[in-house]
């Protein structure tokens, strides 16, 4: 007997943990977005001010944000600008994104906002690499908002839904 | 440290086809090498001692034909190599039309100019990009010491150094300034030197930092434009002399009398072959007809660049300027 309870007590923490899971997922998605906004407000800030070369700024940027996906994602852009064969800032920008996109809990719309803040990266004089910059970050904004009203109509939704979808399974072997 | 060489400063900053074939450059053109020419739709071209080199896939070439023919891609490739893949960083410098690179080598550029009233917005859909390779020839100016420093005064005389373009005056400058700098131990003591590089040409600045050697006492203002250059020089790092490259405007002679009444030293150049180039400058004529300038030393190519040809001084400068005058005047 006390192993059909012992399953029953597995399959209700796996369900909970599923729930939870979902519902981590979009609370990430969220701070995965103003994570990256904060990124491109700091990345203006280096153009901005100090002019700093768009190598030194990833990685001057990828050591103030905190979540540790954003950091890899600008290492990443770092990493593909040493790359001999890398043309420009737009395409490693982009080779970040296809590379990192699976580690991330975006979307495949919020990787398309991310991905617009490519074009003309490091290309542009400064004035228009700063406008080109803040209309991305605005974007992200937009993004950032929906992501944030999602997970606060969904967050509780999925809690429960975890536990109850936990309970349902264990009642019916039972 | 060991000092890097043009090649390792210069060739991760070509496309890779054009890399791997400077690689390969013969020895005797690449010790020599002066400028790397690369033109939109023309052949990838060198002038080194040697004299003009045209280069093909597997090296030098004799025939056009052969040529490698450069791209408005491989310009586009050069330029964002050589702002690191960020044009807002250098868009002041790429506004007068040049770079400077790492080691104090620079880039000209030319292309498509967008003019914003009378000043230069930007330069976009290059033509063509001229590398030119720094080298630094110390003890050049060695010769010349005795005519700038004055031993019983224990003081460098107003001087200027005039020449033809590519005929030395900048290497004898910065020569000069690293002398100066230094002293020599013994007899002649270092002076406190202030450079103002506006084209980060003397001192080779990269990020701020000198990459050739202008002497132990140099403080340079790289990227500031003459006039203000000096008078900041003045107001905050009391030199005792002051070294600029290329005077020519009114507000360069004014800055340079303004400098001179402080009891700084000057020390420049400027374009001309004669004196009749020179006083058909007014800013210039002004101050050579006042005797601002105790030395004239003129340079020319004939003997390879740095060649003195003559050097002016008292009433030999005069009667030098009078000629030159009278020359202009006809």
């Amino acid at each position: 007997m006390w192993i059909k309870y012992l399953g029953a007590a597995f399959i209700l923490a796996a369900a909970v943990m599923w729930g939870n899971l979902q519902a981590a997922k979009l609370r990430d998605r969220t701070r995965e977005l103003e994570e990256f906004r904060l990124a491109l407000r700091l990345l203006a800030a280096e153009i901005g001010y100090t002019a700093t070369p768009l190598p030194r700024a990833l990685l001057e940027v990828s050591r103030r944000v905190a979540n540790p996906g954003v950091q890899f994602f600008l290492e990443t852009v770092w990493q593909q600008l040493q790359e001999p064969q890398t043309a420009d800032a737009s395409a490693a920008w982009l080779a970040a994104v296809q590379n990192v996109q699976r580690q991330l809990q975006l979307t495949a719309q919020d990787w398309a906002v991310v991905a617009r803040a490519a074009a003309g990266l490091g290309g542009l004089g400064r004035e228009d690499q700063l406008k080109q910059l803040a209309a991305a970050e605005t974007q992200l904004a937009a993004q950032a908002a929906q992501a944030a009203a999602v997970y606060a109509s969904n967050e509780k939704m999925w809690r429960y839904l975890g536990a109850l979808s936990g309970l349902a399974v264990v009642i019916l072997l039972l | 440290m060991k000092k890097r060489t043009w090649q390792e400063q210069i060739l991760p900053l070509l496309p890779l086809p054009l890399r791997e074939i400077m690689a390969a450059l013969p020895p005797a053109v690449a010790d020599s090498l002066e400028e790397i020419r690369l033109r939109v739709g023309q052949p990838f071209m060198l002038h080194s001692g040697q004299g003009e080199v045209w280069l093909g896939h597997s090296g030098p070439v004799v025939s056009l034909d052969e040529a490698c023919r450069i791209t408005a891609a491989d310009l586009q490739e050069v330029l964002l190599q050589m702002t690191e893949f960020s044009l807002y960083a250098r868009d002041e410098e790429l506004k007068r039309g040049y770079l400077a690179l790492p080691g104090g080598h620079r880039a000209g550029f030319t292309g498509r100019v967008v003019m914003e009233g009378n000043q230069v917005k930007v330069l976009r859909d290059l033509n063509a990009v001229n590398i030119r390779i720094a080298r630094q020839f110390k003890g050049v100016a060695v010769p010349l010491l005795p005519h700038v420093y004055c031993a019983e005064q224990q003081r460098v005389r107003h001087t200027l150094i005039v020449s033809a373009p590519q005929a030395g005056k900048t290497t004898m400058l910065r020569d000069l300034a690293r002398l100066l700098s230094n002293g020599d131990g013994q007899r002649r003591p270092g002076f406190k030197v202030g450079i103002v590089d506006e084209r980060s040409e003397l001192a080779g600045c990269f990020r701020g930092e000198p990459q050739l050697d202008v002497g132990m006492r140099s403080d340079v203002l790289d990227g500031c434009a003459k006039a203000e250059g000096m008078m900041m020089l003045v107001r905050s790092m009391s030199p005792q002399v002051i070294v600029t490259d290329e005077l020519g405007r009114a507000e360069d002679a004014r800055a340079v009398e303004e400098a001179v009444n402080t009891g700084a030293s000057i020390l420049a150049t400027a374009h001309g072959q004669n004196a009749g180039e020179l006083i058909r400058r007014p800013s210039l004529a002004y101050l050579l007809e006042n005797g601002l300038f105790e030395r004239v030393i003129v340079l020319s190519r004939r003997h390879g660049p740095g060649t003195v040809e003559n050097i002016y001084t008292g009433q030999a400068l005069q009667e030098w300027l009078r000629a030159g005058r009278e020359c202009s005047v006809d």
